[in-house]
């Protein structure tokens, strides 16, 4: 029954493009939230066997290998959260009936790709979703039709496209040596025959795919003007999730599901994590626009989740997965808080801000929140999740890793320290003595997405027992712990 | 209630309680005010009703068990009712004192909000018996206090108080590394008796080290002197340079154990750490900074005391806390009401305000007093056990390099005094105002001299938390 999850954003693209154009202006933003709203339902509720029967054959003439696990369960609840927030904040933005129609469809093809993407369980299938979730993102990213915006969306397009093409390519070498393109059939043959050429061209071709997409670290280039020029809306729903699931959830299936746990994969997915992790902080200490400072900041905090993958432990795991939602929780929160900041005072510049928090109270308020909790200072969610990384490495003997991730922590804190100094905590500028707080969908926005901050972090220790039964079927619990 | 319930209150009363504390000054200053004192106090009387039933040797126990080895567990013995008592005490003078200072200023919501938060999250970390959730509160506590130093938003203060948060952190994840090597060896974040690496030590005291604000991570105490004076007060004097101290005790001497090699080694970094910051105290020619130098001096003292590892030397360093904590914070609230009404924290430009601020002078050189170690004030006999105890071991040329720190703690306090309050006017003329503030000065003064006189109490609370540490009893 989850292929509705695929199914219904489609059917909701065809229904607003009916005739009548009044109705479906009007329909377009509560639709999409029905739609959003149903997936979070299907989640968070688990289906009792009469729903799943009657929607289970009504969806299996859709021929393909679907199949979730606790890994795709977690992304779905992100998926659905963070389009949920990017519609609030769209309603907000948007500036007539037109744009928000737009926006909204474009949305949901977003949204069929990404859950298409989770929930798949065939890389051809894979690669057909990533796509349709790619040139939905072009789309969203120029959709304001500003120069910088057909500038970040140019970048992206022909890195995407390179990354496309050499995942293509390797899934070509994976049929050739499978024969068949299911996950299944292809971790066999890998698991068969670990050390021929063409499998390791194969694997390094797809993995250089998923970096690209996932915008680690030296393959970042597109990243930070994509998300710096996409509108508002768009960069909390590209930054928040898009590339998350695109690239980074990519990597974790493959390397789960297909690639196995091998030496020197991990070593690479060292090296690409501490690079990002480091060189990302650093980049993102430089920046003078608030965006760029928060798109490298996602560089360096899926360098972390690159981390906790490559202990290869059951622990790492549940690191990674779990920074990955905290990620998408707090980073969508501080675009939401950067969207709020630019939409009042017409700047993304920080040198030419100050002391906002005076008048902008929640959107300081939360901001900080989320800062810290990227930080990962604790009792918020961050903390935990990063904690978790850090004693995975450490176990697994990787001591060096460990305390280049912790004292990277240091620069993560720098550069937010900065952030609030310059934007939020100071006096406040002269210019800005009248500001308003931001928007009311704004400010739910941001209130939902802390108090889930502060509910995980102050919950964590209790939650922490479920979280780690639920993620280890993913790896059958052979890895020790 | 039952002794668990008061445990668990003490810390979280105060930690709920400072949420609705912006919520009340939405109503009225004055309910705000109020509710921030009560909440303090409750504190205070949730440690002093546990102290008898402590003392009398049954130490109360929470613990909720949690996977991971992360479990939820309080302690309140001797070591951790006496730390609380002592903070829960200055912190209700110091808020005292807040009514009068902080009314002229923007954002008392968020400073009362900080400060209750503050001393919950203090409390909480004296408690707990947990190294994950002891690093938990200690983050509050520099989050809190990176809010407070940058209480007053210039560009100037904002950048200390970054300073002070990234000082403070860097340490802390290196501790957090230690604590993570601790648990890889005893399966366990909750404290036990193992013998700890010598690597996990050094990480550790790094964490120790930058909250304490002890060479080589001392720098951002007194730059962190740009925050209004009663945070000054109370967090780089009374009370959070003291979680460095107070972890050392939890960790290294009622917890695990630790090579002999340290108590000769923290003993020379602590004598290095006071004598350098008493030199720079003799030349420094800002109140509050000289104030902060002569701390990170006197925190020395206090490590010289635990680290050595001997029950006189010891009683001598838990005495040296609260009496260190009590004049320490009477001189900086004296510096407060200086700079508030003199308009200025420069000593050369200070001069004569013995004559227009009679109180404040008296209060202050009490304060002094103690902190010189002049009998019959508290200081003298918390700086006399820690030599004693430190002759006692044999730590003859440590003990000698720590003399001469003692005599220019002297001399700087009386340069200090001579200063700003003898000799004739420079100009700034001032008066005390605000009657609630001399009044926390005042009595800050007489507890310094009361805690000499009556030492047999204090002393008598001490040895037993000494005894009781030095046994291992808990957990």
């Amino acid at each position: 029954m989850y292929s509705w999850l695929v199914l219904l954003p489609f059917l909701g693209v065809i229904f607003l493009n009916l005739p009548s154009k009044t109705v479906r202006y009007k329909l377009a933003f509560w639709l999409s939230l029905f739609i959003v709203v149903v997936q979070l339902f299907f989640v968070i509720v688990p289906m009792s066997v009469a729903w799943s029967r009657i929607l289970d054959s009504l969806g299996t003439f859709l021929k393909m290998n679907f199949s979730v696990d606790s890994l795709s369960q977690v992304l779905l609840f992100c998926i659905g959260l963070v389009a949920l927030v990017t519609l609030f904040v769209q309603r907000e933005m948007a500036q007539d009936e037109k744009q928000m129609f737009n926006f909204a469809n474009v949305l949901l093809l977003v949204l069929a790709g990404m859950n298409g993407i989770v929930l798949v369980r065939d890389i051809f299938s894979l690669y057909v979703f990533l796509e349709i979730t790619a040139i939905g993102s072009f789309i969203l990213i120029s959709l304001d039709e500003s120069f910088s915006a057909f500038e970040g969306a140019f970048k992206y397009i022909i890195l995407s496209i390179v990354a496309t093409v050499l995942m293509l390519l390797a899934i070509g070498l994976f049929v050739l040596v499978a024969g068949s393109t299911s996950f299944e059939a292809i971790g066999r043959a890998f698991a068969d025959y670990p050390n021929v050429f063409l499998i390791r061209l194969a694997m390094g071709l797809f993995l250089s795919g998923c970096f690209i997409k996932a915008g680690l670290m030296p393959f970042h280039g597109w990243l930070p003007d994509a998300y710096a020029s996409a509108p508002a809306s768009v960069s909390i729903l590209l930054a928040g999730i898009v590339t998350k699931v695109v690239g980074v959830y990519t990597l974790m299936r493959v390397v789960v599901s297909i690639f196995g746990f091998d030496p020197t994969l991990r070593t690479i997915l060292f090296l690409v994590g501490i690079v990002s992790i480091v060189f990302g902080a650093l980049a993102a200490l430089g920046q003078g626009d608030f965006k760029r400072m928060l798109a490298y900041s996602s560089i360096s905090q899926v360098g972390y989740i690159i981390l906790g993958l490559g202990s290869f432990t059951l622990l790492g795991l549940a690191g990674a997965v779990f920074h990955l939602f905290n990620h998408a929780i707090f980073k969508s929160l501080l675009f939401v808080n950067s969207a709020a900041v630019e939409s009042r005072t017409g700047t993304r510049h920080m040198d030419s801000l100050s002391g906002l928090s005076q008048r902008m109270p929640v959107t300081g308020v939360t901001s900080i929140l989320a800062s810290l909790s990227a930080a990962g200072v604790p009792p918020l969610a961050g903390f935990w999740s990063k904690l978790l990384i850090i004693m995975a490495l450490w176990f697994s003997g990787f001591i060096w890793v460990a305390v280049i991730a912790v004292l990277a922590s240091v620069l993560t804190l720098a550069y937010f320290l900065k952030f609030q100094r310059k934007v939020f905590f100071g006096t406040i500028a002269a210019d800005f003595n009248n500001i308003k707080e931001a928007g009311f969908g704004l400010m739910v926005s941001s209130v939902i997405l802390a108090a889930i901050i502060i509910g995980v972090g102050v919950l964590f220790p209790f939650i922490f027992s479920n979280f780690i039964v639920f993620i280890s079927p993913l790896i059958g619990g052979t890895v020790g712990t | 209630m039952t002794y668990e319930q008061i445990l668990l209150s003490a810390i979280f009363v105060p930690i709920t309680g400072a949420f609705l504390v912006p919520l009340a000054g939405r109503v009225s200053r004055f309910l705000r005010n109020g509710l921030s004192l009560v909440l303090i106090l409750f504190s205070f009387s949730c440690s002093l009703v546990l102290l008898p039933h402590v003392f009398s040797g049954q130490p109360v126990f929470f613990s909720y068990v949690l996977p991971l080895g992360l479990d939820f567990v309080f302690v309140a013995d001797k070591l951790a009712v006496f730390m609380s008592l002592v903070s829960t005490l200055i912190s209700s003078v110091i808020i005292f004192y807040s009514f009068g200072y902080i009314s002229h200023y923007e954002n008392q919501n968020e400073y009362y909000c900080m400060v209750v938060l503050f001393l919950g999250a203090m409390v909480g970390l004296v408690f707990s018996a947990n190294l994950i959730f002891l690093y938990l509160f200690w983050e509050i506590t520099a989050v809190t206090s990176w809010r407070l130093i940058g209480f007053f938003r210039e560009r100037k203060q904002v950048l200390k108080a970054d300073k002070a948060f990234l000082v403070t952190v860097f340490g802390a994840l290196l501790m957090l590394l230690g604590f993570v090597q601790i648990y890889q060896q005893t399966g366990t974040f909750v404290l036990t008796h193992a013998a700890l690496p010598n690597v996990a030590v050094v990480l550790i005291l790094c964490g120790i080290l930058s909250k304490s604000a002890t060479l080589p991570f001392h720098t951002w105490l007194p730059d962190a002197g740009v925050a209004p004076s009663p945070v000054t007060a109370l967090l780089h004097a009374a009370i959070l340079v003291k979680i460095g101290v107070y972890v050392y005790a939890r960790l290294f001497i009622s917890s695990y154990s630790i090579d002999v090699f340290w108590q000769t080694a923290v003993p020379v970094i602590a004598a290095a750490s006071a004598l350098v910051s008493a030199g720079a105290a003799l030349v420094e020619t800002d109140l509050k900074r000289l104030i902060a130098y002569s701390t990170v001096s006197q925190i020395g003292f206090i490590f010289f005391g635990l680290a050595i590892g001997n029950e006189m030397a010891l009683v001598g360093g838990l005495l040296y806390i609260l009496m260190h904590g009590l004049a320490k914070a009477g001189l900086f609230l004296c510096a407060g009401i200086v700079e508030q009404n003199a308009k200025t924290k420069n000593i050369t430009e200070l001069g004569g305000l013995m004559t227009t601020m009679p109180k404040t002078a008296i209060s202050f050189l009490l304060c002094a007093f103690s902190v010189m170690g002049i009998p019959p004030f508290g200081g003298f006999f918390s700086k006399y056990m820690v030599f004693s105890g430190a002759i006692e071991a044999g730590q003859v040329w440590i003990s000698l390099v720590f003399l001469i720190g003692a005599f220019m703690t002297i001399l700087y306090l009386f340069r200090v005094f001579n200063m700003v309050f003898l000799g004739e006017s420079k100009g700034h003329e001032a008066k005390e105002q605000d009657s609630s503030m001399v009044f926390s000065v005042v009595l800050l003064a007489i507890l310094s001299l009361v805690g000499g006189i009556l030492i047999a109490f204090p002393s008598m609370l001490a040895h037993d938390t000494a005894v009781q540490m030095l046994a291992k009893v808990i957990p």
